[in-house]
């Protein structure tokens, strides 16, 4: 069962990645960093990250509907305990350069955690990053 | 004839003041606590008590931070459901120290150590925010013994505790100038056309009650205290959250003034203005 540090160097052993990183999405820390950063400025880059996750994660658009619910969101809403995780799974950003993608870790307490892996446009496959980093993201606390 | 006179110059902010405080806050040198500072750079091994927490330090390395206004890692943990709470204390009975415990639930099988390893830090930079807060008490140190060099928990480096510390006040700060709102009473309000809020920011305010703090709220849902303090500035921001009024004053549903929205919103842009 890995750690961190070891969740985040096996993302960098997928092709073309240039750096992944652990972020929590709620402050803007970067709970671990490996390989490169965007814009080279790990803080930086973190909170960019935190940015578009809590945007994903809280708009209702992109939540899963619940059955029999108009919608979450609403001044009425009702705090239900599942609220930890949001429904989101992953976020893809793509540029001349290079894909971003961001993978929400699924965790039983308020982890708040994404997995940020930045890849090189060349060499990277976007389709196997995707598959590969959810399956990190699932084990890395449910184990 | 009329004389037309040159308005007096507007009010310029002070920009060299500001590039200052920016930078130091980017250094980690903004003076969070002198003490700190002393003892990273002379790599002391002790316990550094505050009035909001407790910082446990070795060699220039932050190992752990405790603060009552931050659920520890071990409420975090078992709140979550993640793990029983009678396993935690039988553990933490069992090693008695923080890394014994977490040993023990490693090599017990019920925790990734990653899920450890956030939790942590998690639980150590909420707590350095309660504890490098502006005291008007000083800190006290007790050199301890040096703990074993192989703990399961990662510790953090004295200087990223502080420029994370006043990260985290500024990104408070853009949201809600308001820093009194991390330890008040938080009672909610009714605006008369409410925006939407997320479902965490529903929860917080099921639990905002004129007595609760941000902290015994975070406390109450076994959350972690640093992102209910951004939800509680956020829906201050939005007008949906306040604190009560003191105990002498008027019964807030009997406030006329406050009952019209276009004064209730015209307040909220002068106490923000005024905080800026």
């Amino acid at each position: 069962m890995p750690g961190i540090d070891e969740c985040l160097l096996e993302a960098m052993r997928l092709p073309g990645a240039r750096g992944a990183a652990l972020v929590d999405w709620t402050s803007g820390l970067a709970l671990g960093v490996v390989g490169e950063f965007p814009g080279g400025d790990a803080e930086a880059a973190a909170a960019d990250v935190a940015e578009l996750a809590r945007l994903a994660a809280e708009q209702p658009a992109f939540a899963v509907a619940p059955a029999g619910d108009p919608g979450p969101g609403g001044p009425g809403s009702t705090g239900a305990a599942d609220d930890a995780d949001p429904s989101v799974e992953d976020v893809i950003v793509s540029n001349r350069d290079g894909y971003h993608l961001l993978r929400f870790v699924p965790a039983a307490f308020d982890s708040g955690a994404v997995l940020h892996l930045w890849l090189g446009r060349a060499e990277g496959n976007l389709a196997l990053a995707r598959i590969r980093l959810g399956e990190m993201a699932g084990r890395l606390v449910l184990g | 004839m009329t004389v037309t006179q040159a308005p007096p110059p507007l009010p310029m902010r002070d920009k060299a003041r500001d590039r200052t405080a920016e930078a130091a806050a980017r250094e980690g040198v903004g003076g969070l606590s002198p003490m700190l500072t002393r003892l990273a750079a002379e790599r002391a091994t002790g316990v550094l008590v505050r009035e909001g927490g407790a910082l446990y330090l070795a060699g220039g390395l932050v190992l752990h931070a405790e603060s009552p206004y931050a659920p520890g890692i071990g409420t975090l943990l078992t709140a979550g459901g993640v793990l029983p709470a009678e396993e935690w204390w039988r553990a933490a009975g069992i090693a008695g120290d923080l890394p014994g415990t977490a040993r023990l639930l490693l090599a017990g099988g019920r925790l990734t150590p990653a899920a450890l390893e956030i939790c942590h830090l998690h639980a150590l930079y909420d707590a350095a925010y309660f504890a490098l807060a502006p005291s008007s008490s000083p800190g006290r140190f007790h050199y301890g013994p040096a703990p074993d060099a192989d703990g399961p928990l990662p510790a953090v480096p004295v200087a990223a505790v502080e420029r994370e510390v006043l990260r985290r006040r500024a990104l408070l700060h853009r949201l809600w100038p308001d820093a009194l709102l991390d330890g008040v009473p938080l009672l909610r309000s009714t605006p008369v056309a409410a925006p939407g809020v997320t479902t965490r920011q529903a929860a917080v305010l099921s639990l905002a009650d004129g007595v609760r703090t941000a902290p015994d709220i975070a406390l109450a849902q076994g959350r972690r205290v640093f992102p209910t303090l951004v939800e509680v500035r956020r829906l201050a921001a939005a007008g949906l959250l306040g604190t009560p009024p003191p105990p002498g004053a008027a019964s807030p549903p009997s406030e006329l003034p406050d009952v019209d929205p276009h004064i209730a919103l015209l307040k909220r842009v002068r106490d923000a203005l005024e905080a800026l």
